[in-house]
């Protein structure tokens, strides 16, 4: 397997600690926008940008909640992305056992 | 659990500006190399390791630290009745002094563990904080159930000793250790499940030490069983 084939929507670095972050979660549960963006350390512009590619592929959902200045968003990962982050992980390790 | 409430960021114009801007400092920006090239699988294998486990590490109140106050904390409460009890010919029950230290330390155990498992799940949404406001239940209801049938057994007349002795202390760690060994089973935590069965165990045996034994073969017991349970964690971290 070659570098190239992890998937490119996980194999960059910020979308990597997303999904991460997502995954300790227990399946069922969501985190806050303000929350992720803590533990990551991202700016909230660079964390929507990344999360709408996710979005996109429909490995994270967010869902909005409330509205005007109260309003909430929180995100969790789907099935869908945490398949896609098991089979990154084992691609890796496929990977790191090759070299 | 708590709701941090701010501005939508994912709606246009939430609030918040776009990366890059306002002299914002990321590690990753939104514009890095969409290939992940510069990421090689060793690279992406620790980093994806660091996230995950600190992520655990931040969400899980749960922590070698908070198992040795709490070790210090079942040594102190139920050491503290012993004092009270040891030299009682007969069996009379603890003093108000002692069930005030006790009390004392029980609560302020409570309040921080509550602070603690507060800060860790701020934020976090969903199935699992249900279920953990199900289980708080169960374990207030189980421990009112435990002293409702303290009162009854008093009512009946039983000995001083099983009433202000044995039966409260061994009860409630049973039950305790019933359900802690049944949450942890069900979340597959071993370390958590051993414990728990640990409990019952010290418990049950405990109550054969006699009404003012019981206090200081119990607060030994499950002192030693916490510390397991904090090196247990501390070794899982480690792995």
């Amino acid at each position: 397997m070659m570098v190239e084939e992890l998937d490119p929507l996980i194999h960059v670095p910020a979308r990597l600690r997303i999904v991460a972050t997502l995954a300790a979660l227990p399946q069922g549960d969501a985190l806050s926008f303000t929350r992720l963006q803590e533990m990551i350390g991202l700016t909230p512009g660079n964390l929507i940008t990344h999360l709408r590619r996710l979005e996109e592929a429909e490995y994270v959902i967010t869902e909005k909640t409330g509205s005007g200045p109260a309003s909430r968003t929180s995100v969790a990962l789907t099935n869908h992305g945490r398949a896609a982050l098991d089979s990154y992980t084992e691609a890796l390790r496929g990977l790191l056992d090759g070299l | 659990m708590s709701d941090t409430r701010h501005m939508d960021p994912m709606s246009p114009g939430g609030g918040h500006s776009r990366g890059g801007d306002g002299g914002d400092s990321d590690d990753f920006s939104a514009d890095e190399d969409e290939s992940g090239a510069g990421l090689n699988p060793s690279e992406a294998a620790d980093l994806l390791q660091q996230t995950r486990r600190r992520a655990e590490r931040k969400l899980d109140y749960r922590s070698p630290w908070l198992s040795l106050v709490g070790a210090a904390v079942v040594l102190i409460a139920l050491g503290a009745v012993w004092l009270s009890v040891r030299n009682q010919h007969p069996y009379k029950g603890p003093t108000l002094t002692a069930l005030g230290v006790m009390y004392g330390v029980l609560v302020v155990w409570i309040i921080l563990v509550l602070a603690v498992a507060q800060r860790a799940s701020t934020g976090v949404s969903g199935r699992s904080i249900r279920q953990q406001r199900a289980q708080a239940a169960v374990v207030v209801a189980a421990l009112v159930a435990v002293s409702a049938y303290q009162g009854y057994l008093k009512s009946e007349g039983v000995s001083l000793s099983v009433v202000y002795g044995t039966y409260p202390l061994t009860a409630q760690l049973i039950v305790l250790g019933t359900i802690g060994a049944a949450i942890a089973g069900w979340r597959e935590d071993w370390p958590g499940f051993g414990s728990s069965m640990a409990i019952i165990l010290v418990a049950a045996g405990s109550a054969f030490a006699g009404a003012a034994g019981v206090w200081l073969s119990d607060a030994i017991g499950i002192a030693l069983v916490v510390v397991g349970y904090a090196c247990a964690q501390a070794w899982t971290r480690r792995k």
